[in-house]
């Protein structure tokens, strides 16, 4: 190989090598900034709906590592009208786990697109499809989902005892694999998870 | 250096081409490296083995036209075996029953590997896929003798394996009478599907080495039978039996005969009461797939089912290993666990198949076990999850119709007892872990009690889950905890 061939070549390779790391850093920005999208977009859309003074609301978040149930108290400004409160509230919870890293982590694009009250005492919660999509597989990372949704809502508004999650408006089978969605969840039954999960 | 800029300068198409060529080249590198090597070929049927321990099926993996066959799933069922991924190098330490652990070494793309410590040539080149070691199938006789000490006989028109044990060869002998009446011999038990149809009886033997000890077709000068035709194909072998009109077959001798003769004219249609009641399943579930794990009705069985299966892998514990992997190596170990403690255990599934949530309650409803155990893994949590379903309690009597979805409610207390016993077996071996209420499906559909078993690494390695020392444990605490309670639990319903 003579020595010019040898410098273009030498030359294309570094620039290869260069465009390689750009195009790495780049996808990890974008994806970053996806990320705190999501974030604000979820605190924007409680902010647009609430007013007046913040409320120390009890959300019980799940964490992987010794899985466990927490019981956090937040001041958040939530709106006074029962199903729009209690969406704001989960937003708050998914936002919780959609943070980087994530102590229980849940689909990238998670949302909670509305909370239909029925009657006095039931909630049936409207996610969207990335929340069970992507929604990491396993019997207790699932429980764990469910668990600090129902005893989230719960904890907030005494009244809600049965909870139903929907994914994109319909009825599913299961979470990821095993939690069943089919079902109503009592929270008498999920509060004995929440205690023996704390 | 200046040569080279003012090289640049005045050659810029040169430079132009070049870079196309490279930037061509890179990609069809990538894409090299990406395109899975069987992406295109179609999956071979499965292969049957037959060993001492037990019989189960593998599936093989189509690779640049030739088959070859995972090592993990082959020689897991036969002993004790860890396997590690090394960069390119594949190792595998096996320990057969009762015998000297052997260790083997392939690396990817070579032919040359090393087995108990000699050289070992490959007929093609060795292949690793997401984690997983593969060898061609024509090796696979000559491996296992080294690896086991044992005979092996593979016969590829059948696709059956035959790893230490010596092909049951059945006789046929015909007594003419009215009605005449073909003696299907075998020298040990067997347990083969039969259909009948309107010119004969077809036995199918998934799970027995049943071979043909003379001639594969066989004629009769008989009014009634007129031939038997003995035939090997996908993993299964099948004897049909010809007749002039309807045959009908039955066991005898403890199910070592199988006798052959005219079915008897149908008796009138008359209403047949329930034995027992069972939970009823909604009319769009599929039917049950065919079961040929299922023992033949023990008074006392636990039914295993190892969660997900085929396209359904569960929860991803590492990038190449998955949940339905991990949990199917446990079921074995916790079968032969009850086994040596003389509780009769079935598994749901016995290979990579995908069952539904649906069929699987279906299945283990119609089994009637004493008790179902679900085993499942994830990496989330440390240890061992013991699950009982999270249902209200029922006042329901087991005895009684119960409702399909919330089947399991009447079952409870006895499911909750014997959740207890294996968390006090777990905790006598220090392993970590939690008993909890479950919202897992098919859990709440079955009608017997029923437990779930979710493992966890035991530590911060998420690769331990898959060592055989952890999941032997975690299987004896299971077998342990359950004959624990054996006198609780109710025998097999009639």
């Amino acid at each position: 190989m003579s020595r010019r061939i040898a410098v273009v070549f030498a030359l294309l390779v570094v620039i290869a090598v260069a465009l390689g790391i750009y195009a790495w850093r780049l996808k990890r920005k974008v994806a970053r900034e996806e990320q705190i999208a999501v974030q604000q977009a979820a605190a924007g859309a409680m902010a647009s709906l609430a007013s007046g003074p913040p409320t120390n609301v009890t959300l019980y978040v799940a964490s992987d590592h010794d899985a466990t149930l927490r019981k956090t108290q937040m001041n958040l400004v939530l709106p006074s009208e029962r199903s729009e409160r209690a969406r704001a509230l989960l937003r708050a919870l998914f936002s919780a786990y959609l943070q980087t890293p994530s102590q229980h982590p849940i689909g990238a694009d998670a949302d909670v697109r509305d909370v239909y009250l029925l009657g006095d005492d039931t909630a049936v919660v409207d996610t969207n499809p990335a929340f069970a999509d992507a929604h990491p597989s396993g019997v207790l990372a699932e429980e764990l989902t469910i668990a600090s949704i129902v005893a989230t809502l719960n904890a907030d508004d005494g009244r809600i005892q049965r909870v139903k999650i929907l994914v994109n408006g319909h009825e599913r089978e299961t979470l990821a694999g095993h939690a069943d969605l089919q079902r109503f969840y009592l929270v008498g039954n999920i509060g004995q998870v929440v205690k023996d999960l704390q | 250096m200046l040569e080279g800029i003012s090289l640049l300068r005045f050659d810029r198409k040169v430079l132009l081409w070049a870079a196309t060529a490279l930037a061509l080249l890179l990609m069809f590198t990538v894409q090299l490296r990406w395109i899975p090597a069987h992406a295109q070929a179609p999956e071979p049927a499965p292969i049957t083995v037959y060993s001492p321990q037990t019989s189960y099926s593998v599936s093989p993996l189509s690779v640049s036209g030739q088959t070859y066959i995972g090592l993990v799933e082959l020689l897991e069922p036969l002993g004790s075996l860890e396997a590690k991924v090394d960069g390119k190098k594949y190792k595998l330490r096996f320990t057969p029953p009762g015998g000297k652990t052997e260790e083997a070494q392939f690396t990817e793309g070579k032919e040359k590997g090393k087995v108990r410590g000699e050289n070992y040539k490959l007929p093609s080149d060795f292949v690793l896929q997401n984690g997983r070691g593969y060898v061609p199938l024509a090796v696979i006789p000559n491996l296992l003798i080294k690896l086991l000490s044992l005979p092996t006989e593979f016969r590829p028109a059948g696709r059956r394996l035959f790893v230490g044990v010596t092909p049951q060869r059945f006789t046929l002998e015909l007594r003419q009478g009215n009605p005449s009446r073909l003696l299907v011999g075998f020298p040990s038990a067997v347990n083969p599907t039969i259909a009948t149809g309107p010119g004969g009886v077809r036995l199918t033997f998934r799970r027995e080495p049943v071979v043909a000890a003379g001639a594969d077709k066989v004629g009769y000068d008989d009014p009634l039978i007129i031939g038997a035709s003995f035939s090997e194909h996908d993993g299964i072998a099948e004897l049909n039996i010809s007749g002039t009109g309807p045959l009908m077959a039955n066991f005898a001798d403890g199910g070592k005969t199988i006798i052959v003769t005219g079915a008897p004219p149908p008796p009138p249609v008359v209403a047949e009461k329930p034995a027992a009641p069972a939970p009823q399943a909604p009319s769009n579930i599929p039917p049950a797939p065919p079961q040929q794990h299922q023992p033949a009705a023990p008074r006392f069985l636990v039914l295993i089912d190892p969660a997900h299966g085929g396209a359904d892998t569960g929860a991803a514990i590492t990038s190449s290993l998955p949940e339905k992997d991990v949990v199917l190596a446990l079921a074995r170990r916790v079968q032969h666990e009850l086994g040596s403690r003389g509780i009769a255990a079935g598994l749901l599934r016995n290979s990579d198949i995908a069952i539904s949530l649906d069929q699987r309650a279906v299945s283990a409803n119609a089994a009637r076990p004493a008790l179902y155990i679900a085993l499942h893994a994830a990496n989330t949590g440390r240890g061992v999850h013991v699950f009982t379903e999270m249902l209200p309690a029922a006042n329901t009597s087991p005895k009684s119709l119960l409702p399909w979805d919330t089947a399991q409610a009447a079952f409870l207390d006895l499911s909750g007892s014997v959740a207890g016993s294996v968390s006090a077996e777990l905790e006598a071996r220090k392993l970590p872990n939690t008993t909890l209420l479950a919202p897992l499906r098919p859990m709440n559909n079955i009608a017997a009690p029923a437990i779930a078993v979710e493992i966890a690494p035991p530590g911060d390695n998420v690769d331990q889950i898959a060592a055989a020392q952890y999941q032997e444990q975690v299987a004896q605490s299971i077998a342990a905890g359950i004959a624990a309670v054996r006198s609780k639990l109710p025998e097999v319903r009639p």
